[in-house]
């Protein structure tokens, strides 16, 4: 799922022609602001720190106690907690599964929201207006608080169960926006065109109906990530959830439970993991603007 | 055309059977806990020497339902404890029902939700209309970006971020609570002046998480205006620009009530953020709390209560759009 973000800064993929044409588009779009190349960058640095990073640092990182709350340094560049425990290396390793989490469960979101939508739009009639109930629940149904409620069931130990809990709870909104343009799709031309030539619906489904509703979707996977990592990272700031790794989630909650924000001691220890989110935040922001561009042609300003 | 008081109906029949699904999921979830939590208390009641039908009223009395028969006698029981608003006692504060624990919080969460809300609607719209206008200069983009930002920033961090600056870097708000409990309570100047310096940060978080979302829809709103017949109409009769100004917002203002009704949702389930983060004593704190007693009556009946708030609000606001918009008075299903 990593490569979906992952921007080819340079490289050719050998891909289906229709697809060079889609990648040469975003290389191009990409190099027109300034502030989309940057952030491309920016996701892709990301990238790199949850895959490769937590390998450059041994699995127990070193706690000096004398040294606590310092701020940045030649040998901490950001600081250390409160036991004296390099911050950079925490962010580094803690950036694995709040990000394998968020992908996952934003792929899980645009999966069966997708489905859902496209088969609730294309069907109509009473498998329609069931699966739009089911998904009006999920929509008006606190997302947060019902989490948390799961939380004292679930123990969100691994990113995979976090991602999956999350995706589930979280896909009726593109579900409900892929029915809509799914129904409106299947008044046009083409899509007549298609059934009167008698293709099947799995046809008409995915080659007429897919690609179609695919710019949307994938827009969304990327949003959804961003949503995601707050959500999560969140639940772990609350600290009603156990845990046995770090993570960006447990370093706030850490700090603020050392007393950061009253006394205003390593002040660099709080603030280094939402920088973090927000630096991924707006990388993704600005590729969502690049990626806004290639799909929708007359949004271009020429 | 449907009447009002048959979509009202509707409205509510569907409000009911959603609250009935949700009070049902949590009975079974309860149920789940690893331990059973209600036959644990039971056992542990019996084994001190209590009488088993005493025991049994005890934990009923805790937990809204019986910890003993068949799980369907179980579950009808609980249903028909919650038709009387009674789903149990709090276990972390002794002799207090779990209703009125929960109800305590709630006055502190609307309020600060209605002052965020108000505050990022005002900020939102103006800003979206300035953004609009100046579309093509400097000014637009950089307050698209802003708000596309601010609508991304997630509260928990905004809350924070604000802790940081207004309390640790430059102290002029309280950190902590919802009022100074050195002062008297009571309708005088410095109890007022307490509760809302204690209120102003967290409803600025509020506001700060949310007009980000006002502000990019009423910017596409007003761009799709400005290109409408009567616009250049009112530009040709000669109209001065603040009357021209007006007729713009009214009906751009529009698309901005269906978007009400999402950040409802986002607004209570952020009160568990913004609260956490102040340490503002809402229903947010009372579910995190209550999840970290494992007093389950409390967390039921918060969630409950969350919930419930949630589908009222959206109600009322399509109720809202309705009244608002004439071309939404239409037939079919409403919703669908």
């Amino acid at each position: 799922m990593a490569t979906v973000l992952e921007t080819p800064t340079g490289t050719t993929p050998t891909v289906t022609p229709a697809r060079q044409g889609f990648w040469r588009n975003l290389w191009r779009v990409l190099r027109r602001k300034p502030t989309r190349l940057a952030g491309s960058l920016i996701v892709a640095l990301f990238v790199a720190m949850g895959v490769i990073g937590p390998f450059l640092y041994p699995a127990n990182l070193p706690i000096d106690a004398g040294n606590a709350y310092a701020g940045p340094s030649g040998s901490h560049l950001l600081g250390t907690d409160f036991q004296g425990t390099d911050v950079l290396a925490l962010l580094v390793t803690g950036s694995r599964y709040v990000l394998v989490a968020a992908v996952i469960a934003a792929a899980c979101t645009v999966v069966v929201g997708t489905g859902i939508g496209l088969y609730a739009g294309y069907r109509r009639g009473g498998p329609d207006s069931v699966l739009m109930r089911i998904t009006d629940f999920i929509i008006t149904i606190p997302g947060l608080p019902l989490l948390l409620v799961l939380s004292t069931l679930w123990k969100y130990s691994n990113p995979l169960t976090m991602g999956l809990v999350l995706g589930v709870t979280g896909w009726g909104s593109v579900a409900r926006a892929v029915r809509s343009q799914t129904l409106s799709l299947r008044e046009r031309g083409f899509i007549e065109a298609a059934r009167g030539l008698g293709l099947s619906t799995a046809h008409v489904v995915r080659k007429e109906l897919l690609p179609n509703v695919a710019p949307y979707v994938a827009m969304n996977l990327l949003i959804s990530v961003t949503v995601y990592i707050y959500l999560e990272v969140g639940l772990f700031f609350l600290g009603v959830l156990p845990f046995n790794e770090n993570n960006w989630g447990v370093m706030i909650n850490q700090a603020v439970q050392n007393g950061v924000t009253q006394t205003g001691q390593g002040l660099s220890y709080l603030l280094s993991p939402l920088v973090a989110i927000l630096l991924l935040t707006l990388g993704i922001v600005l590729l969502v603007d690049a990626m806004d561009e290639v799909f929708n042609p007359r949004l271009r300003e020429d | 055309m449907r009447k009002l008081p048959l979509r009202l109906a509707g409205h509510l029949v569907r409000a009911l059977v959603m609250i009935w699904v949700v009070a049902t999921f949590t009975f079974f979830l309860i149920r789940q806990m690893p331990g059973d939590p209600v036959a644990a208390q039971y056992e542990q009641l019996v084994q001190q020497g209590m009488s088993p039908d005493g025991a049994r009223n005890a934990t009923q009395l805790t937990y809204g339902f019986m910890p003993t028969g068949s799980t369907w006698s179980q579950y009808t029981h609980y249903l028909w404890r919650l038709l009387h608003f009674d789903l149990g006692r709090s276990t972390q504060t002794l002799g207090v029902s779990a209703s009125s624990e929960v109800l305590t919080g709630a006055k502190w969460t609307i309020g600060l939700v209605l002052a965020g809300i108000l505050l990022s609607f005002a900020i939102g719209a103006v800003l979206g209309v300035i953004a609009a206008t100046r579309r093509s200069s400097g000014t637009g983009d950089a307050l698209t970006i802003t708000g596309s930002l601010f609508h991304a920033i997630p509260q928990f961090v905004m809350a924070l971020v604000l802790i940081t600056v207004f309390t640790v870097i430059w102290p002029v708000f309280p950190t902590d609570g919802n009022v100074d409990i050195l002062v008297d309570p009571g309708f005088n100047g410095p109890y007022i002046a307490s509760l809302v310096s204690h209120a102003t940060l967290p409803a600025l978080a509020y506001a700060l998480s949310m007009f980000g979302s006002y502000l990019l829809t009423m910017k596409s709103s007003v761009i799709s205006v400005l290109g409408d017949d009567f616009v250049l109409a009112a530009e040709l009769r000669g109209l001065t620009r603040g009357i021209r100004f007006r007729y713009i917002a009214r009906n751009a203002l529009l698309p901005l009530f269906t978007i009400f009704a999402l950040t409802i949702g986002f607004m209570f389930g952020g009160a568990v953020f913004i609260e956490k983060a102040f340490n503002y004593p809402g229903m947010g704190v009372t579910l995190v709390n209550s999840i970290g007693h494992r007093d389950y009556s409390t967390m039921n009946a918060t969630f409950l209560l969350i919930t419930a708030a949630v589908i009222v609000a959206n109600i009322l606001a399509d109720l809202l759009y309705t009244a608002i918009d004439p071309r939404v008075r239409r037939g079919g299903t409403a919703g669908a």
